[in-house]
């Protein structure tokens, strides 16, 4: 019923911005099969990301962002998965249900992916030289002299310092911050149209992950990438998204462009979210607004909506229903409440002093 | 070989960041420790010294392998450090032995990053949380489990008889809290209590710590890489760097006028929550390259290799701790009373 | 009304009774598990209770049964000298359950402590021990075995002895192994801060988390172990005869390969199929263990 509701307002979303559509997710679901049961772990999502655009999908741990990315490049292990329905399109081509073969050629030229930890992502006996060549020469067809060439380029594109010697090395060599490095050089290697970062920078230290973070801004600026980036923390995306998506148990809860997220934000999760997080403007010893309970189990998900266990505004009905995504006031904006925050009246709160709290610091 | 001379000398004063206070709980002096990796000597902690009063939250923050955790450890000796003190209300733990330390260390109780890991799996919750009731044969240990069970918001008829893989990690957490509180230590070592824990849930233990910090009276040691949380919790922040102590004050003053360059530099690499804050630090120096090895530290100030405003002076010279300049003469005299803001710079960022 | 409700209120009561059973054994063991299991009983009992089973007298010697085939007077055939073979194996049972709980605990103590006190204290206790269970393991095991049977006899209890021996350095790194990996678990310092004695360390903290491994690797052991006693056994050093034992069975039933097959291939089969269940079991415990750990 709600279905085809969702992907409409899903456009909406996607026509507001700039560049052509990229990517556009459309109802997927993802389920995975575990010893405790069938875990829901991404449901009913739909998104776009435009060429050159930058969609930061913020969740906890649990909430389906790392399998939902890893679905959208089919690298789901198949055993595991239970079910996987939507529609994934890139560049308008339909490739959920591409087989394994034509997928190996999408991945590389069509889409890539960065994951998390830097040490496990490179193999440790094979040289940089290697494993940066390889798919230029699979993908792109070129020789060994040149896939070195531009795999020495590639290093130097990604602020490695002393590129022609470091090719030579061995992952172990290298320090975390250049292996995270080397690691998006191996992706951009064969100009991927779509770049998924899982939590890129969760690995590094705090002065590294600007390093990488500004590195992938500026990348992505000067290749027009699209970039789905992936974290659990709400500031790696505020000021590098274009637009962000909240996920809470498997379910997009709010997505807006970054601005109007910040200042209007609809759903309590994502207020919740905002004020449990310690600021480094606030004084010392500011009690933070935590959000009470924890995240919930995916495995038998409640039948209404997922936060309202932890919602200081939730009602009767929030749980027995699922709220479906709804159209906010501002353009692109949408959500799944309910009772979404801003309720000047009837929830008796002050208006100002909300706004206040939320577009000030 | 100068050079060498006036770092011993330095050495032998006592360092300018400590303070004289009646009320110092815990003090460490020159704090040095060595692992020994393969046939090298690696000094993960260089010469640190740092004081915490009664009551008060001192925040240790740096990079991953800057040795802030070790010196946590350090601390509650496990193990030893290699030389220094660690004065606890007026003990010197590197000095005892194995029965006075174990007896006197009961003052001093630590909660770690991993809060399932810190947990035995095979014993109950009550039998976790009573342990210490039970080495020292304490009396009314039923009640005092309860009542530190409450204390951190578990239920003592729900939860006592569980054992830990049946808990979320905040709910681990939160055991972890209540069995480092059972034996009602004075300083209570944290070292990355939230950095494995949801954003969510991370508040609630922040908050946690805080009210336990009030019920208990208790003095805390704050290690973490998170320098939002630490200003959150901490009245006083040391900055770490390489093994070294680079800065050391109010969290204020620290965090509103960073006096050292690395301090600066972490600052400035936080994230930003609002996306409207689009000053950022484009006139700020931003550091660049990477930690050089802790096994190979460069000679003179450490932090040299990044640091932006790096002279000849500071590789030939280890900088040492001073009282940050300039604010003492600008300050009212309000502020000089309570100023305290050290720093190991050559060149100071004032 | 009662006849509405009494399926469904079975049904549900099955289903709990599965939950509970759930609960206490966990999920996915399989039915491969539960025979493996079942044929251990099936030993262990009749090595219990061989003298009051309803089997002939496993040593009487019935010279008219010699060489019977199964289902004949004999339910599982006779041997050579008549003897009753479902009698001897039920005997024989014993002597394999013996000695395979004897070796396996001798080991799994002296080893299993050893191993802990190494990974406990590491340094040159660690080192020293582990230099000399190396070479133990290094050294042929059969000669080594055989020179212990020649030194502490041939009795049950010796060979028992001699087989556990060899065990010891198998155990001491299984225990070092997974004391190492409990010792850097921040359960073991926090109880140092609170001021446990290294004793009581090793005993609340350590030995919990290692004992558990250990104990299903030592049903993996005990299969071995009963390998190991026929291979002695093949050789005519076991337990004397005419005590009955697996290994000795096989080794008189080579005789008759030619006239005979059944008088070897049932001991056989019987000794297969249990060291076949205890490696099964043994492995699944152990896998069950190690994931819970790895949970945790």
């Amino acid at each position: 019923m709600r279905q085809p509701d969702n992907s409409k307002a899903g456009t909406q979303q996607g026509d507001g911005l700039a560049g052509k559509e990229l990517l556009r997710v459309n109802n997927l679901t993802v389920r995975l099969n575990s010893t405790a049961g069938l875990v829901h772990a991404v449901e009913d999502v739909s998104f776009s990301v435009g060429e050159g655009e930058t969609l930061g999908i913020v969740g906890e741990s649990g909430s389906g962002k790392s399998v939902m990315a890893r679905s959208l490049m089919s690298l789901l292990p198949k055993r595991a998965t239970a079910l996987r329905q939507g529609s994934i399109r890139l560049s308008g081509r339909e490739i959920a249900s591409l087989t394994e073969r034509e997928l190996q050629k999408l991945r590389g030229p069509a889409m890539a992916m960065i994951f998390q930890d830097p040490m496990t992502a490179l193999n440790p006996v094979l040289r940089l030289s290697v494993q940066l060549s390889e798919p230029l020469q699979q993908h792109l067809g070129m020789n060994r002299q040149q896939a070195r060439m531009r795999a020495i380029e590639l290093l130097e594109a990604v602020g490695i310092p002393d590129a022609v010697n470091r090719i030579d090395q061995y992952p172990h060599q290298l320090s975390g911050g250049m292996r995270q490095r080397v690691v998006i050089a191996i992706a951009l290697s064969c100009n991927p149209g779509l770049l998924i970062a899982d939590e890129p920078t969760t690995a590094l230290d705090v002065t590294v992950q600007k390093q990488i973070l500004d590195l992938l801004s500026t990348l992505q600026r000067e290749r027009r990438m699209g970039m789905l980036l992936i974290t659990h923390d709400l500031g790696v995306v505020a000021s590098r998204a274009d637009n962000i998506a909240v996920m809470y148990a498997g379910r997009l809860v709010e997505i807006a462009p970054a601005r109007t997220l910040f200042k209007f934000m609809q759903h309590p999760y994502t207020e919740a979210l905002f004020n449990s997080i310690p600021r480094i403007s606030d004084p010392s010893h500011t009690r933070l607004q935590a959000i009470p309970g924890r995240p919930p189990q995916l495995v038998k998900p409640a039948p209404g909506c997922a936060f309202a266990p932890r919602c200081p505004y939730a009602q009767q009905r929030c749980h027995r229903e699922r709220p479906p995504m709804v159209k906010a006031d501002d353009a692109g904006h949408l959500h799944a409440c309910f009772y979404p925050v801003i309720r000047p009246v009837a929830a008796g709160v002050d208006p100002s002093a909300l706004m206040q709290k939320r577009s000030g610091q | 070989m100068t050079d060498m001379n006036t770092e011993r000398q330095s050495d032998n004063q006592k360092p300018a960041q400590l303070r004289e206070r009646d009320d110092i709980v815990l003090r460490v002096e020159n704090l040095v420790v060595n692992f020994a990796v393969g046939k090298q000597t690696v000094q993960a902690v260089s010469n640190v010294s740092l004081d915490v009063a009664r009551g008060e939250t001192l925040g240790l923050v740096g990079e991953s392998g800057c040795g802030k955790s070790t010196v946590g450890r350090a601390i509650m000796q496990l193990p030893s450090p290699t030389s220094g003190e660690v004065i606890f209300k007026g003990q010197d733990l590197t000095r005892m032995s194995g029965e006075q330390l174990r007896q006197t260390r009961t003052g001093l109780q630590m909660i770690f990053q991993d809060p399932i890991s810190s947990l035995n799996p095979r014993r109950k919750v009550k039998d976790i949380i009573a342990e210490g009731l039970h080495i020292w044969r304490r009396p009314n240990q039923e009640a005092r489990v309860r009542e530190v069970m409450e204390a951190v918001g578990l239920d003592p008829d729900a939860a006592a008889d569980r054992r830990p893989h049946q808990f979320s990690g905040g709910q681990c957490q939160r055991i972890c809290i209540a069995r480092s509180l059972a034996l009602d230590p004075d300083v209570l070592i944290c070292d990355e209590p939230v950095s494995a824990l949801d954003v969510s849930v991370q508040a609630q233990i922040l908050n946690l710590l805080e009210d336990m910090k009030q019920r208990y009276q208790l003095t805390m040691v704050f290690v973490a890489h998170n320098l939002a949380v630490v200003k959150n919790i901490s009245d006083r922040v040391a900055v770490m760097y390489l093994g070294k102590l680079c800065e050391i004050g109010d969290t204020e003053a620290i965090y509103a006028r960073p006096a050292h360059p690395y301090t600066r530099a972490l600052l400035a690499s936080i994230p930003d929550i609002d996306p409207d804050s689009n000053l950022p630090p484009d006139h700020l120096p931003l550091l660049q390259g990477d930690l050089p090895s802790p096994a190979n530290p460069p000679s003179g100030c450490r932090f040299r290799t990044r640091c932006p405003h790096a002279q000849a002076l500071c590789a030939d010279r280890e900088p040492v701790m001073q009282a940050v300049p300039g604010e003492l003469t600008q300050g009212s005299l309000e502020q000089r009373s309570g100023k305290d803001h050290f720093v190991a710079c050559h060149f100071p960022l004032v | 009304m009662l006849h509405k409700r009494t399926p469904q209120k079975i049904e549900s009561r099955a289903q709990n009774f599965a939950r509970a059973l759930q609960q206490v054994f966990g999920r996915g063991f399989g039915p491969g598990f539960w025979l493996a299991s079942f044929w251990l009983f099936v030993v262990a009992f009749c090595a219990l209770f061989a003298d009051w089973l309803p089997v002939r007298d496993p040593i009487d010697p019935v010279i008219a049964n010699r060489l019977n085939g199964p289902f004949t007077s004999n339910i599982l055939g006779a041997d050579g000298l008549g003897r009753d073979i479902l009698a001897r194996l039920v005997h024989g049972a014993r002597v394999s359950v013996v000695i395979g709980l004897t070796a396996v605990s001798i080991g799994m103590i002296i080893g299993g402590a050893l191993g802990v006190l190494a990974g406990y204290f590491r340094g040159h206790f660690e080192r020293a021990l582990m230099a000399v269970l190396d070479i133990i393991l290094a050294f042929p095991w059969l000669v080594l075995l055989l020179a212990l049977v020649a030194f502490i006899g041939q009795s049950l209890f010796a060979i028992s002895v001699a087989i556990g021996f060899l065990w010891i350095p198998a155990y001491a790194r299984v225990a070092r192994a997974n004391t190492l990996s409990v010792v850097q678990r921040e359960y073991v310092l926090a109880a140092k801060a609170m001021g446990a004695s290294t004793p009581r360390i090793l005993i609340r903290e350590v030995l919990p988390n290692v004992i558990l491994p250990v104990l299903a690797y030592g049903l993996v052991a005990m299969g071995l172990v009963i390998i190991v006693e026929s291979a002695l056994a093949f050789l005519g050093l076991s337990v004397e005869a005419p005590q009955p034992t697996w290994g000795g069975m096989i080794s008189e039933g080579k005789r008759h390969l030619a006239t005979a097959v059944h008088v070897a291939v049932i001991p056989s089969v019987t000794m297969f199929l249990t060291v076949l269940s205890l490696n099964f079991v043994g492995d699944r415990l152990r896998s069950r263990f190690d994931v819970r750990e790895s949970n945790l």
